[in-house]
């Protein structure tokens, strides 16, 4: 699995399943990957059931560029490739 | 449930929709919200913008829960770029093939509609 | 932004419904980018927005491949609505 791969050893040990990761990444920071390679990192409010994605204080990263800021954004789910923690759990 | 809907032909009938777990989803009674929308343009002159920038006005003569969309009267935005349009007077759009819908503001109720929204929306939290 | 307006957020859909009457800036497929206030949206994200501005990000490239720098086409539209499956993301717009 590629996308398990960027997140760092010790998340992994923290959470058991897929689910329970992301009721434990709530709060923390997070880079949110879409399909078209573009990333978002930020402060992760909450998620739902289809992946939709509410952050804060986002960064919109591509291409190794910062591209925009958004205080307060919603990511429509479809798009998510993954969600990765930028912080220790 | 018991929802009553009003087809093309404007007459009133009811359908019973059976409930289980598996099919009742809160959000699919958030989904209804829009396509209530469509149905008080009925009549109105719309242009609907497709995802392969085919640009078509008309006036909505119908719409149903997928936003499948019934135009009459047609013309075409570009009529030099898609001359096979030229001779089409009405038709039926596919509600996945549509980007967006462009109409007269003065043709909604944005106040309601905002209410509306935020009625659909808690009845879908519960 | 502050901790009170955040406060009444349980799940995602919720950013959404505190914009309503408030002008949002939504990010769409095919590079496309729309401004407007929101009156309507739905749990495909389905959104109705007045007063709307659309900027067309467009890269043309020359006969031998390469690309052009980028330019960008804007509309006004006073009412639309615009189909949930091109959504990416939504967001209040500051001012």
């Amino acid at each position: 699995m590629d996308s398990a791969s960027p997140q760092p050893e010790e998340q992994a040990a923290a959470a058991g399943s897929p689910s329970e990761f992301l009721k434990n990444i709530v709060g923390k920071r997070v880079k949110v990957r879409i399909g078209s390679g573009v990333d978002y990192h930020g402060l992760l409010t909450c998620l739902d059931g289809y992946m939709n994605v509410a952050l804060e204080e986002t960064e919109e990263w591509s291409n190794g560029r910062k591209t925009a800021e958004y205080g307060d954004c919603f990511l429509r789910g479809n798009n998510v490739l993954y969600i990765s923690v930028l912080e220790a759990l | 449930m018991n929802i009553k809907i009003q087809d093309s032909t404007h007459s009133t009938r009811y359908i019973d929709i059976y409930i289980t777990q598996r099919t009742f989803d809160a959000s699919q009674l958030f989904i209804m919200l829009i396509f209530s929308f469509f149905k008080t343009l009925t009549d109105q002159v719309i242009t609907v913008e497709l995802k392969n920038d085919l640009s078509i006005t008309g006036t909505l003569k119908s719409v149903d829960q997928f936003l499948n969309i019934r135009l009459d009267g047609i013309s075409v935005e570009d009529p030099e770029r898609h001359p096979h349009m030229l001779a089409v007077k009405n038709c039926f759009i596919r509600g996945s093939v549509v980007r967006y819908v462009r109409m007269a503001a003065r043709s909604v109720d944005t106040t309601l509609l905002e209410d509306a929204t935020r009625r659909e929306a808690k009845e879908a939290k519960k | 932004m502050d901790d009170a307006a955040n406060s009444g957020i349980s799940e995602p859909l919720d950013l959404v419904k505190l914009s309503l009457g408030e002008r949002v800036f939504i990010k769409l497929r095919g590079d496309r980018t729309v401004t407007g206030v929101l009156h309507a949206y739905d749990a495909h994200m389905n959104v109705v927005l007045s007063q709307v501005e659309e900027t067309i990000h467009i890269v043309d490239v020359t006969e031998d491949g390469n690309p052009l720098p980028p330019r960008i086409e804007k509309r006004n539209l006073e009412m639309l609505f615009v189909r949930g499956d091109g959504v990416i993301l939504i967001s209040p717009t500051q001012q």
